[in-house]
């Protein structure tokens, strides 16, 4: 089966000092790989080149087995790639459904007016189905919950995202009950048949969503493993270097 | 918890309807005998308002955009010093449309400093203020520059058709151009979201960039249309139209529950706030208060409203 | 507006005009009309008593806010109180003549007989006030008029100071001071004001005219009052045996005394126009302030309400009405006080005066 995506030999370096180092990993539809390392290995830095933020030093990108280049955001969301920022990126003062249609809002008529009628009922079934629990899809963003937010976050990404969907830490900032709910929203991905890239400090995290771990360290990639077939120990010895 | 929630916008977006409402039947039980409900007095309100109303339309999309623009004032005299100008010597549509375009390129010039310069609209805005007010000073040569053409004063001034005064057909084909504008294009909506997370716009898609020139220009156009209805209205064009209107029109638009933030704003709500504001000067000039005492009362009151409709709930 | 001179001062006030030369030096109004002093307008008792009961009404619609405007105010206020009608609306268009239509409409809504204003601009008030002439309200303008309004058909009178006659004064009052012979310094207002343009004028009219022994050999103009005192630092440097230095308003003469003091300076004689309590305490103190010439604000005032009431009787109104001018020096400090805005003289200026 053809991956969504490969990255062969990607390097990139800022200014002389080297922030990744040959790396290279194929996502495939349908299943969820972790990206773990301490601060600085280069987690943040290979989301930027995967979302278009900053081009490969050298390396090459496949999209569906086909050389892509994403030279900016906007290419790599056409291509299907979406982002969930650390941040979300949501407007606060807006309602579900505006943010989930944020920048690409649907018209209708010759006046071209906003269609919120479709956007309610998509947002609708949407939130239905990956089972993210707001009171509303009417209800404004800073009237929701952390869990809530990133929730409706996820349902944007995986709204517009055709392969690949990339995840920032996605419950760095939420309580035990809220991860738990996020996480069944990530699994709930899975059923999208999409390739999902996670970003996550929290090793239990990590086995219990992923069926992939990559491992980077200080830009060099570590290696690869089979969440079933790894342990904890095995990861963490990975990502310090210590054995 | 949640649940309750989604009604404070809505609560707060009634607020300036409730005080309108109250200080209209405040004014009718105070001055039932002193001509404040004739149907002249109260149909002076609204057009005395119409180019405060105007200017606040444009600013409602500005302070949405999370910008300010506080030289919309000093456009609408060089707008409406422009115009007259021209109809000196032209036909009134070519006045009318040197007017707005003077209006519209004053905000431009504002946009692209804010857009590209990155600089901040506070300061670009309080600087092109001064240069505009300079500008028409020095090419009206701080005289009064007559308007004449009868046509141009029936449609943008004292004019009437089918019984209703051209300023109200003016103020209402404003609001529902601006409400629909503002509601439910995709330009308001990136509007909005520009001024509530212009990092989440980006992201997005959505071209900050150009909602910032954008929205500085819609706000010079308006001005510019606010300096032809005082042209129209006043017969004649001078430096100090429109300088006294700022206080004026930020306040309304506040009141009528726009955010300074950005974000949130309201086209009907400015349009509620500027006859507030109106009518609050109107009814107290008619209480026969002296000068100070109104300008005392009237700050009271603005405070009073910009505090109730701002004030956030506790959560 | 922080200095009272620019009260009046509105850039298209044209209306007004003295006659050339220094032969004919005295303040007349437009269409050529002589000047009648405001003491000859005057509402009789027989006259008060057939308004009574008729329940008649005023507006005030003014320009800005001032002392000045405070004192006429009070003038027109006390002469319509005395005479039984009620002020029912008073506004201030702070300089913007759309804002002062709005006033004149806001106003009319309350139906009154009389309105006294200045208008801003005459092509704008032209539109403004011809609502309220054809309503038959009796309209006195100050110092302004309407474009194409007619006498008594359209408004009732303008009344406005006697400008010339201000200036005049000044002259006379430092002339004396310097016992009619020496050099003189002129600090002139250097822009299109009429009000200043005017006062300013009629002082270098008289001195040249009337006083032979005084020569005037320094010349200034000023343009922004915050100058004042390097100008003056500048002039005395060049002519150090100044007598006497006319300074056109209160203001820049704050500045001129701080000069002079800096200097050291006890000889040289300030004269100035409008009452300002710096000026007024450095003059009770026999510092080098002689004489302040003022107007008779509150005069004025009710010359204009008297002038409202005699055309809503139907009497006749004589077009243009001007209000002295009034010099205060040392002596007449309170009464001069009284006299222009009728209020006291600032304490600091009378326990200074005693």
């Amino acid at each position: 089966m053809t991956p969504v995506l490969s990255l062969r030999n990607i390097h990139k370096t800022f200014g002389g000092i080297t922030a990744i180092e040959d790396f290279s990993l194929d996502l495939h539809a349908g299943e969820v790989v972790a990206l773990v390392g301490d601060n600085g290995a280069g987690k943040s830095t290979l989301i930027k080149i995967i979302s278009g933020v900053h081009p490969p030093t050298s390396g090459e990108i496949l999209l569906d087995g086909e050389p892509a280049s994403i030279p900016d955001a906007s290419i790599a969301r056409e291509r299907g790639i979406e982002v969930v920022y650390q941040d979300l990126a949501l407007a606060d003062q807006q309602p579900v459904y505006m943010n989930l249609f944020l920048g690409r809002e649907p018209v209708k008529g010759p006046l071209r007016l906003l269609d919120r009628r479709r956007m309610i009922a998509e947002t609708e079934s949407l939130i239905k189905e990956l089972d993210v629990r707001i009171p509303s899809v009417r209800a404004t963003i800073r009237d929701l919950s952390g869990g809530q937010r990133q929730g409706v976050a996820i349902a944007r990404a995986t709204h517009w995202a055709t392969k690949l969907v990339l995840l920032d830490e996605p419950t760095a900032a939420l309580g035990v009950a809220e991860t738990a709910r996020v996480e069944a929203t990530i699994t709930a991905l899975k059923a999208r048949n999409l390739a999902i890239l996670i970003i996550s400090h929290s090793l239990d995290q990590v086995f219990r969503l992923s069926d992939r771990i990559c491992v980077l360290r200080r830009g060099q990639q570590i290696g690869v493993r089979d969440t079933a077939q790894t342990d904890k120990n095995e990861v963490i010895a990975m990502i310090t270097g210590l054995t | 918890m949640t649940a309750a929630l989604p009604n404070r916008a809505v609560l707060q977006g009634l607020i300036v309807y409730a005080g309108f409402v109250l200080i209209f039947v405040f004014f009718s039980v105070m001055l039932w005998d002193r001509g404040f409900l004739t149907t002249t007095n109260l149909s002076n309100i609204v057009l005395q308002t119409a180019p405060a109303t105007i200017m606040a339309f444009g600013l409602v999309f500005v302070l949405s955009a999370g910008e300010i623009d506080l030289s919309f004032g000093a456009i609408v005299a060089l707008a409406a010093i422009v115009a007259a100008t021209v109809m000196r010597e032209y036909h009134w549509s070519i006045g009318l449309a040197a007017g707005i375009g003077t209006g519209a390129l004053a905000g431009a010039v504002n946009g692209a400093i804010v857009a590209w310069a990155r600089l901040p609209s506070f300061l670009v805005t309080l600087a092109t203020m001064g240069i505009v007010a300079g500008l028409a000073r020095e090419i009206s040569n701080l005289q009064s520059i007559p308007v004449t053409q009868s046509t141009f004063i029936a449609i943008f001034g004292g004019g009437r058709l089918f019984g209703i005064p051209s300023l109200v057909l003016w103020t209402l084909a404003a609001l529902v151009i601006g409400h629909i504008a503002y509601r439910e294009t995709r330009f308001g909506a990136h509007v909005r979201a520009v001024g509530d997370n212009p990092r989440a716009a980006l992201v997005s898609g959505i071209r900050v960039t150009r909602i910032r020139l954008a929205v500085l220009t819609l706000s010079g156009a308006c001005a510019g249309f606010a300096g032809i209805l005082y042209a129209g209205r006043v017969q004649s064009a001078r430096y100090t139209l429109g300088e006294s209107d700022l206080m004026t029109v930020i306040a309304a638009v506040i009141v009528g529950g726009t955010l300074l933030t950005g974000g949130r704003g309201s086209i009907p709500g400015a349009l509620v706030g500027s006859l507030m504001m109106g009518m609050l000067s109107n009814g107290l000039i008619l209480m026969g208060l002296s000068v100070s005492w109104q300008m005392m009362i009237k700050g009271l009151i603005v405070l009073v409203a910009v505090a109730v409709s701002l004030r956030e709930p506790a959560r | 507006m922080t200095t009272p001179i620019f009260r009046t001062a509105v850039a298209s006030l044209s209306v007004l005009a003295l006659t050339a030369g220094a032969a004919l030096a005295q303040t007349v109004g437009p269409s050529g009309d002589t000047a009648t002093p405001s003491t000859e307008v005057t509402v009789s008792d027989d006259q008060a008593a057939a308004l009574a009961g008729q329940g008649l009404t005023a507006a005030l619609l003014w320009h800005d806010q001032s002392d000045f405007v405070n004192a006429v105010t009070a003038g027109a206020t006390d002469e319509f109180t005395r005479l039984g009608i009620e002020v029912v609306a008073t506004t201030s268009a702070a300089f913007d003549s759309a804002q002062q239509l709005a006033d004149v409409e806001t106003a009319m809504a309350l139906q009154p007989s009389i309105i006294l204003s200045l208008p801003l601009d005459p092509v704008a008030a032209a539109a403004a006030f011809r609502p309220a002439a054809e309503a038959g309200v009796s309209l006195v303008f100050l110092s302004n008029l309407p474009a194409d309004f007619v006498h008594e058909v359209d408004y009732a009178a303008i009344v406005t100071d006697d400008l010339f006659e201000m200036g005049k004064q000044a002259a006379d009052v430092l002339a004396e001071a310097i016992g009619g012979e020496g050099e003189v310094g002129w600090i002139f207002h250097d822009a299109t004001y009429y009000v200043t343009n005017q006062r300013d004028n009629a002082f270098k009219t008289t001195i040249e005219a009337d006083y032979p022994g005084i020569s005037i050999v320094a010349e200034a103009g000023i343009a922004d009052p915050a100058r004042a005192e390097e100008i003056v630092n500048a002039m005395l440097l060049q002519n150090p045996g100044l007598d006497g230095i006319y300074v056109t308003w209160a203001g820049p003469a704050e500045g001129a005394l701080a000069a002079l003091r800096g200097m050291g300076n006890t000889d040289t004689k300030i004269v100035t126009l409008d009452l300002s309590e710096p000026i007024a305490l450095d003059m009770v103190r026999g510092g080098n302030v002689v004489g302040i010439v003022a107007d008779e604000a509150y005069e004025l005032g009710r010359a204009m309400a008297a002038a409202g009431v005699l055309h809503h009787l139907m009497e006749e109104v004589p077009p243009f009405i001007i209000a002295p001018a009034l010099t205060v020096t040392a002596d007449n400090v309170a009464e001069g006080w009284q006299q222009s805005l009728r209020r006291d003289a600032p304490s600091s200026v009378l326990d200074a005066a005693n």
